[in-house]
């Protein structure tokens, strides 16, 4: 029977089928980071002495508040640094940090045909390599540390096929909003989104992991990309440079149970009006007159308000979404030579990605702009150590997740592309690149 | 296992687990005291909760627990004493560390889910997977065979560390 590539990758895990449609799935990989690790690492050691499956299956990194904010957090710290010293597992302490679902890949240690798992809901991020990689909660982590698998339901496929290519400013962070705007916000619980398609081919690796980041987003268990050439490159270029094969990829003649097609070549930059990331519109549009009532009240919108008329009160560049070293670039060509006009966070994905930025003079850039160029951690996103709002501010952002408070109490999040966030925290209001005005003196403000 | 209670009315679909538990609580490498910032996260939560001194059951719209994978929001949940979430459908995470934790994650119609959310008092027959509303009719659910067994029985670490030798045969044969 032919198999799409899900299929092939569960089916080459299962250990064991168990009743009610679960199934004993064995994890290649297992990502622990200091927010939701210690108390399942606490566990293991309290009732398993300590066992592990095997630590070299694990990596561990200091992720989310990166230094330490308080007393607490630099326990969380601490308790996964000495987790993962005596267990012998690679652990990416403070100076080399970085968000898990950006240190992973850009250490080469995920690859085609794995399995991972983390207690962190945009591990389907890795999925854009041809892996099945999802979040799942600490208890489940700590099952998978312990005896190398998670129980799991079965989900479903969905064929996710992109046509044409992205143009006209449309970026995956674009394609990914859409893809949650055609299928619902809820649309893909149950299921597993499988990207195909002409579109999906021509995107990068950052610009996959920035499209199946989301897929969580639709509620999906997943996102996977098949591997190809793309995928290789990336992948040589890794300090792990993982043994790998492109072999795995979904029979011609796979069966979906739903197929849903999207035209690439009609997607536009798109913003995020209401309280999730199904809620958007194009940069051009209107706030839709149709818009739950719920959303707008708690967005301080109207119905038929022109997206462009937003004013805002921050705007971030950073998270798991949008935080690789391509889309600090496309953020650095729209400040450059500009100034913002709200507080603006640019925060790296990675120490590494830092780093890289800032060989390029990016940092020069962002900080010329007037933007705070900090240190690699989750930032504002999820307001849980800096840049969070005050009740009532508006932000544009480049992360994930606009959900009441996400970013703070009575905090308004717009979700956007990068180069959108750029070209906002200039104009002060929500807008695109091609608004701004051309600077005649640019070249020599450059040189 | 009876599980029984007054409602929490949660009349908002795509409840996420940052409005469930925000997250500047996730800073403890234990689970306790999450029970304090319940639905600190959402607009109308601190109200809603005054409104229901000692309910145990939350009743909720579509898609409950969507969003971060935080198992903080089921620790936050029994830690405020509630024992079951009854919802036309959650989120696959939250639903997963529902089941790990006994807190019994319950699926019906969205027309039953509205009707329980005026319920003065609910009976929850875990085991029979029946529930009664106000000494009304039996509504039938349905829980997962395997994970039911981790509500009634706890052990779900237990039953993995059983399964360590299968997986290791599996694993070596690989």
């Amino acid at each position: 029977m032919p198999r799409s590539l899900f299929d092939k990758v569960w089916d080459a895990h299962v250990v064991e089928e168990l009743p009610g449609g679960n199934a004993l799935v064995f994890m290649d990989l297992i990502v622990a980071h200091e927010i939701t690790t210690p108390p399942g690492a606490i566990t293991i050691e309290k009732e398993f002495d300590d066992r592990l499956y095997d630590p070299q299956r694990i990596v561990a990194m200091i992720d989310h508040v990166a230094p330490a904010k308080d007393s607490a957090t630099a326990l969380q710290g601490q308790t996964v640094r000495n987790w993962a010293k005596r267990q012998g597992i690679p652990f990416h302490d403070i100076g080399d940090n970085g968000i898990c679902h950006v240190i992973v890949p850009e250490r080469g240690y995920i690859g085609p045909g794995m399995t991972a798992c983390c207690g962190d809901s945009h591990t389907c991020t890795l999925g854009a390599f041809g892996a099945f990689a999802l979040g799942i909660g600490t208890t489940a982590q700590a099952g998978a540390m312990l005896a190398g698998c998670l129980i799991l339901q079965r989900p479903k496929v969905m064929r996710v096929d992109v046509t044409g290519e992205l143009q006209g400013g449309a970026t995956a962070k674009d394609l990914a909003l859409t893809v949650i705007a055609t299928i619902g916000f809820r649309g893909g619980t149950g299921y597993v989104l499988e990207y195909t398609g002409s579109a999906i081919r021509a995107l990068t690796m950052e610009q996959r992991m920035t499209l199946c980041n989301m897929a969580i987003e639709a509620g999906a268990t997943t996102g996977m990309i098949a591997a190809d050439a793309t995928t290789a490159a990336y992948l040589a270029a890794t300090p792990n440079a993982p043994a790998f094969s492109l072999d795995v990829q979904a029979d011609p003649d796979a069966e979906y149970a739903k197929t849903v097609t999207i035209d690439g070549s009609a997607v536009r930059p798109v913003v995020s009006w209401g309280t999730n990331p199904g809620e958007c519109s194009p940069i051009d549009g209107i706030v839709p007159l149709d818009a739950p009532a719920e959303s707008l009240a708690y967005m301080a919108l109207k119905p038929g308000q022109v997206m462009t008329s937003i004013a805002i009160d921050q705007a971030f560049i950073g998270s798991c979404t949008n935080a690789r070293i391509s889309d600090l670039r496309a953020a650095a060509e729209v400040f450059r030579g500009r100034k913002v006009t709200v507080p603006t966070i640019v925060t790296p994905g990675s120490q590494v990605v830092r780093r890289q930025a800032e060989r390029e003079g990016l940092h020069d850039i962002f900080q010329d702009a007037g933007a705070l160029w900090t240190h690699s951690s989750c930032g504002p996103c999820l307001g849980m150590s800096m840049g969070v709002l005050a009740p009532g501010m508006r932000c544009v952002s480049s992360s994930n997740r606009n959900f009441p408070g996400r970013m703070g109490d009575g905090g308004r999040v717009h979700l956007a592309a990068p180069v959108v966030v750029a070209a906002s925290a200039i104009l002060g209001r929500i807008g695109s690149p091609s608004e701004l005005p051309a600077l005649a003196d640019r070249e020599a403000v450059l040189a | 296992m009876i599980v029984e209670g007054s409602v929490l009315p949660v009349r908002h679909a795509n409840i996420d687990t940052d409005q469930i538990i925000p997250a500047r609580y996730l800073t403890r490498i234990d689970t306790a005291g999450m029970g304090e910032h319940l639905f600190e996260g959402m607009p109308d939560g601190a109200t809603l909760l005054a409104e229901h001194p000692g309910a145990s059951i939350v009743v909720a719209r579509e898609n409950f627990g969507c969003g971060s994978s935080r198992e903080h929001a089921a620790w936050a949940l029994l830690g405020r004493g509630f024992r079951a979430v009854i919802a036309p459908s959650f989120a696959r995470i939250f639903e997963e560390n529902a089941y790990t934790n006994a807190l019994v994650p319950i699926v019906v119609a969205p027309d039953v889910a509205e009707a329980l959310m005026s319920a003065q008092h609910i009976v929850i027959d875990v085991a029979a997977e029946t529930l009664r509303a106000d000494g009304g009719e039996a509504v039938a659910f349905k829980l997962d065979p395997l994970r039911k067994q981790f509500v009634l029985g706890g052990g779900f670490l237990q039953f993995l560390n059983a399964k360590i030798p299968a997986i290791r045969s599996w694993e070596a044969a690989r």
